[in-house]
């Protein structure tokens, strides 16, 4: 068994989409989609917007992103760490892959909370 | 003239002399292991430093016998696990530890990641890694002792400790010496061997237009394959990370295969690049580091990692166990 595509492929799949829109209840950013090299800009532009806003705490609704890179978690990473005191992030239902990663090389960005519920 | 020439001489010898320390240890028998091993780490409490070790349970059980109520002061790693993927033991076992203590005091390690059981597939990578453990720590006062075991690994194991290794030792009859065969880049270059032929897979060509395609398709396979929970997502980060690597940095395309082979399923990223840094994804990146950090979560999550380069492209195969 293996790959049966013989040939690049690239009409069954659409272009890899990310798509960000505000949180209505609360301050934050709702995605979906996968985060990869074709979709990077999209999500540094957003994590730009997590860094510029007001409030102590910025929503990230990720439950319908499904997949996120290591790059992808590392700009996550520096968005954090340029946080000013007092203010963090939280990641709602983020992939397993994401926290994989920040688990990894990030294990203590206190800037950073995971909410699974 | 004698006395003249000799604070030179000693001039001379301090200013070449690295403080990095990595001798092989050769041992013939429990005896043997246990005076080699306990020696060293009860020097290095005595000095009051830091003391890591890293080998088979199977030894760690011997060790942590042998040193008593002085093994709760040393850390202790079971090499079979932590250090599975030779590519890993460097920034996950060696540096992890040596990385986190405080300066000014020598760090002293005993990594074994040479074993009998280590199988023909897994034994380049292994030496290669022992090879590239020099460059890893030049200049670092780190004390890093590889115990190999001469009543069952292969003559050629041996021969190659003394070309990665600038001193042995041989336990329990000896001081430590000089290889006099060190030559760590030869190794590296000898064991940079193309990898045994992958079996008859279709192969998936990807640009920079198909990442995504071709990490669903690999993922989708593994899953097929056996591969499930956290390996299928470490499965889909690895190829994420070597393919968007052969897009970036290796020409701009690819080749991906996925197949299964004794209990593992295998991903294959085959461009046109050339690897020329040797300890790449082997440094621990600082948090404050932004990228580059693919090549290393590969290593950290694959069960073993072969890489293949030279002036007509790169091939990196990874093993998942199911």
């Amino acid at each position: 068994m293996g790959i049966h595509n013989q040939v690049r492929s690239d009409v069954v799949d659409a272009t890899p989409e990310l798509t960000v829109s505000p949180l209505a209840e609360r301050s934050g950013l709702r995605m979906a989609g996968e985060v990869g090299l074709a979709t990077r800009g999209v999500w540094e532009r957003a994590l730009e917007q997590v860094v510029d806003g007001d409030g102590d705490v910025y929503y990230l609704e990720l439950s319908s992103v499904t997949f996120v890179d290591v790059a992808g978690a590392g700009a996550l990473a520096c968005a954090a760490q340029r946080l000013p005191d007092g203010r963090r992030m939280v990641l709602h239902r983020p992939p397993p892959v994401l926290r994989r990663v920040l688990e990894t090389f990030w294990p203590e960005l206190s800037a950073i909370e995971v909410s699974m519920s | 003239m004698s006395a003249a020439a000799e604070p030179f001489e000693s001039i001379r010898a301090a200013a070449s002399a690295d403080p990095f320390v990595h001798p092989a240890l050769f041992y013939g028998s429990e005896r043997e292991y246990l005076a080699g091993t306990v020696s060293f780490v009860r020097a290095g409490l005595a000095a009051g430093d830091p003391v890591a070790v890293a080998v088979p349970g199977e030894n760690l059980a011997l060790i942590r016998d042998g040193l008593g109520a002085d093994a709760d002061a040393v850390r202790l790693m079971d090499m079979r696990e932590a250090g599975r993927n030779p590519g890993r033991i460097i920034p996950g076992v060696l540096r992890a530890f040596a990385d986190a203590q405080p300066p000014g005091r020598r760090v002293r390690i005993i990594g074994e990641p040479i074993w009998a059981g280590r199988s023909d597939t897994e034994y380049p990578a292994c030496v290669q890694h022992e090879a590239l453990i020099n460059a890893a720590f030049t200049g670092r006062t780190v004390s890093i002792l590889c115990p190999y075991d001469t009543r069952r690994l292969a003559p050629r194991v041996i021969a190659d400790a003394y070309a990665t290794h600038p001193t042995v030792v041989h336990a329990g009859s000896g001081p430590e010496t000089y290889s006099g065969v060190y030559d760590p880049d030869d190794v590296v270059a000898r064991y940079n061997e193309p990898l045994p032929p992958a079996p008859h897979v279709p192969a998936l060509a990807f640009d920079a237009d198909a990442l995504a395609h071709a990490r669903h398709t690999a993922t989708d396979l593994a899953a097929r394959l056996g591969l499930s929970g956290m390996r299928l997502q470490d499965l889909a980060l690895v190829t994420a990370e070597l393919t968007t690597n052969s897009v970036v940095h290796g020409g701009g395309s690819g080749t991906l295969r996925v197949w299964a082979e004794d209990g593992h399923v295998l991903c294959e990223v085959h461009d046109k690049g050339r690897l020329t840094d040797p300890l790449a994804g082997r440094r621990p990146a600082p948090r404050e580091q932004r990228g580059g950090r693919g090549l290393l979560m590969v290593n950290l999550v694959a069960d073993l990692v072969r890489l293949h380069t030279d002036a007509d492209g790169t091939t990196v195969r990874c093993w998942f166990a199911c």
